[in-house]
């Protein structure tokens, strides 16, 4: 088995694939008896002129009303069993704490070092356009270890914005005067795009952060760098 | 019935437009306002795919491409998803029941009026200082910040909306229960009044929540209440539940009605009853209660607790019942029919192959474990294309055809209105597909610029291409109604041969609908179409 690129992101994908067998099969029981009557009872001069008489059958009535509420219950029990693993953390997952505001992430780190992503750090200065995860300034990136899992205590300073990892296939609010929570495991070092999924106003569209995925010693060395010399608050109030 | 040579509106002076208390010009007046307005919003969407073609802003700043989508949110929604609901309402009803007008023709006037008076607020936050810029949806605390731009325009616009909707929907039940002529009991009733019937009941049950939502938003801006505003105390998710409270049942209040002409147009042009037609009712019924109790599946990823949820998440995917038994029913409505593929006929199947689309990609929305990672990206927005965009839209559009004859007393032309329905088809299928796959990819909605991911960059390509064939589509459909007014091939009265009683008066019709009350005869019913026969027969 190949490995999972980011969890929770192989339960949403499980779930995907069930819904779109579902999907594809409702869709063809309805399609196909719908294009045969189509073409059969056509009307045609001599032949088909008038419909004939079949108000209802409570057989097939009482069999598609069933049938798909025995699917959707199934459908939702699966999507209930899934979505406890998506919304729990594992033990001993890093937690850290994202706060957003407009327009960007404020990232704290467990012994409190910070990281600031702005709508501005991932654009180029000059044509506004969006950088690639790779070209965005280091210092606005928020370094996470690699087969880890992180849980993420969100909340927001002004107006309600949504965190979204890309990889990892989650979304949650950030709501104001709530912390709300997720969490996520990438598995392969990597840059990756956060994205803002909540209308929160003109830059909405650029609020967005990279997450540096490293492998864990190096993370360990990244997260330890400013806080012993302290130059990282130094360089915040710049 | 004699065909008559007079032509009611066209005829018509400015003044007697105004102060008319006429249902059917009223109806009109809906249907022309309601049809400006879905243009309007029509070409911001188109203004939107293009500055969505490539990555970068090319077109527009950010503030302009979030008030275009405002404006396109705001104005399909209300102005043509509802609105065009009010129009068909007022028009068919009363004919449809055998009265001469509705139970309260002023109040069903100062209904139009309210409305039109919403229209002009909504025509005045276009000019430059009035953009309003939330969305639709205009959640605080981001609507009570400076950046949303003047938010008091909107929540006066919800109002008269609000207004115009109850007075409106009071009128329809009122006039449906109680003016029915004799003979039409509520099982003979057309599918048609029963949509509408339990429509305008939602309407009822839902506008004072929004109405109530909007007023303390505009208390909140301007009156430094804390209802919403977490820095004194609010809770911005109270906005959201109450919202949510009208807002999704009233995606029912959008759709129910494009139920009901589907399930005209499928029995007329199959020549037979609706197939399982008690079930039809219990079905629109089901709905109707049933989407009352789905709302929090707009707030998956808002923060509300885990269970509450689950809990919805079952309510949800429960409408799948009764809508699939109303999939159901259309297509064994076909079998053993003598179906005619005829313009309105291909819009309808056209509208349930859309909304089958469209309802299958909303099953999973109601499930968390795909929501968490699908919310608020371009998925939902094809999802909600599927059923309200297009399968709205395509059944309302089958509405104009179907009822034409009856409207203008002339046949539009069957080869435009059928290359139109074509490039719909072909223009909204590739943008609204691909626009699933690039939320499934996860592109946010609501976004004026995205990063260079190769495979996005292709799909909104294609996506813009399609938005444009469907636009043309659309424009080939109405200026060929348009034209048909002034150019079409004189009419039948009944055209279609349908034993529904709006078709057995003269097209177009007089001003008082029915010389004298109709008492319909025991065998009598809207979907007997021999009885029809047998009528002629007689004469």
């Amino acid at each position: 088995m190949k490995e999972v690129l980011a969890y929770p992101a192989n339960y949403w994908q499980t779930m995907y694939e069930i819904w779109l067998f579902v999907a594809v099969l409702i869709y063809l029981v309805v399609f196909i008896p719908g294009a045969y009557f189509l073409v059969k009872y056509r009307y045609r001069k001599g032949i088909n002129e008038k419909a004939q008489h079949v108000h209802e059958s409570k057989a097939l009535e009482v069999l598609w009303t069933i049938i798909p509420t025995i699917v959707v219950i199934y459908l939702a029990t699966q999507s209930f069993a899934f979505y406890r693993v998506q919304r729990t953390a594992p033990e001993g997952a890093m937690e850290i704490k994202v706060t957003a505001f407009m327009w960007g992430w404020e990232f704290e780190y467990p012994n409190g070092k910070k990281v600031f992503s702005f709508f501005n750090s991932v654009v180029n200065p000059e044509t506004n356009a969006y950088l690639k995860p790779e070209e965005v300034n280091d210092m606005f990136k928020a370094y996470i270890p690699a087969g880890t899992p992180i849980k993420v205590l969100l909340t927001s300073r002004d107006v309600i914005h949504s965190f979204y990892v890309h990889p990892a296939k989650v979304t949650e609010d950030a709501v104001p005067g709530r912390i709300t929570h997720m969490w996520f495991q990438i598995n392969q070092p990597g840059e990756y795009w956060v994205f803002c999924r909540e209308y929160c106003g003109t830059q909405h569209s650029k609020m967005a952060a990279v997450l540096k995925v490293v492998p864990k010693d190096q993370f360990e060395k990244w997260l330890n760098e400013g806080m012993q010399t302290s130059n990282f608050s130094d360089k915040q109030n710049l | 019935m004699a065909a008559v040579s007079y032509r009611p509106y066209f005829s018509a002076g400015l003044k007697e437009w105004i102060f008319t208390t006429d249902h059917k010009k009223i109806g009109i007046m809906y249907g022309v306002t309601s049809l400006v307005f879905f243009l309007v919003a029509g070409l911001s969407a188109l203004a939107i795919r293009m500055e969505l073609y490539q990555p970068g802003l090319q077109y527009m700043g950010e503030d302009t491409y979030n008030q275009a989508l405002t404006v396109h949110g705001v104005l399909m929604q209300f102005w043509w998803a509802v609105a065009i609901w009010s129009s068909f309402g007022n028009y068919l009803l009363p004919l449809m029941i055998g009265a001469r007008d509705v139970a309260f023709p002023r109040l069903n006037a100062l209904s139009y009026w309210f409305f039109f008076a919403a229209s002009v607020l909504a025509l005045i936050t276009l000019l430059p200082g009035n953009h309003i810029r939330m969305m639709w949806t205009g959640y605080p605390p981001f609507s009570l910040n400076e950046n949303a731009g003047p938010v008091a325009f909107y929540a006066l616009i919800i109002h008269l909306l609000g207004a115009s909707s109850l007075a409106g929907a009071i009128n329809l039940v009122v006039t449906n229960l109680t003016m029915r002529a004799p003979g039409i009991t509520l099982k003979k009733m057309n599918l048609f009044l029963h949509s509408f019937l339990a429509m305008n009941v939602i309407q009822i049950l839902g506008v004072p929540a929004l109405a109530g939502a909007v007023t303390m938003l505009l208390m909140d801006k301007y009156f430094h209440t804390a209802f919403f505003d977490p820095t004194r105390g609010g809770d911005p998710l109270l906005y959201q539940n109450l919202f949510w409270f009208y807002s999704h049942p009233v995606v029912y209040v959008m759709i129910l009605p494009a139920f009901g002409l589907i399930s005209e147009m499928i029995a007329t042009f199959s020549r037979r009853e609706i197939f399982g037609r008690t079930s039809m009712i219990i079905a629109i019924w089901g709905i109707a209660i049933l989407g009352f109790m789905v709302w929090i599946h707009h707030m998956f990823t808002s923060g509300v607790p885990d269970w509450i949820r689950i809990i919805f998440s079952y309510t949800t995917v429960l409408i799948g019942v009764p809508t699939g038994i109303k999939i159901f029913n259309w297509i064994f409505t076909l079998y053993k029919g003598s179906v005619r593929f005829t313009t309105p006929m291909l819009y309808t199947l056209s509208a349930i192959f859309m909304f089958l689309i469209g309802g299958l990609t909303g099953i999973p929305l109601g499930l968390p474990a795909f929501d968490i990672a699908v919310h608020d990206s371009h998925f939902v927005v094809a999802h909600f294309h599927y059923v309200l965009g297009m399968a709205l839209t395509l059944a309302a559009f089958g509405g104009f055809h179907y009822w034409y004859p009856k409207y203008t007393g002339r046949m539009y032309s069957e080869f435009w209105a059928k290359i139109a329905l074509v490039l719909i088809m072909i223009g909204s299928n590739l943008f609204y597909f691909l626009q699933f796959v690039v939320g499934l990819e996860g592109m946010p909605r609501r976004y004026a610029d995205y990063p260079a991911i190769e495979s996005w960059i292709r799909l909104h390509e294609l996506q813009t291409i399609g938005a444009m064939i469907l636009g043309f589509g659309v424009f080939i459909a109405l200026a060929n109604l348009i034209l048909s007014t002034k150019f079409g091939k004189k009419a039948e009265d009944n055209p279609w041969q349908s034993p529904s009683l709006e078709w057995l008066v003269p097209s177009p019709p007089p001003p008082h609908n029915f010389d004298k009350t109709p008492h319909m005869p025991e065998d009598w019913d809207p979907y007997n179409y021999e009885w029809l026969e047998k009528q002629h027969k007689k004469q």
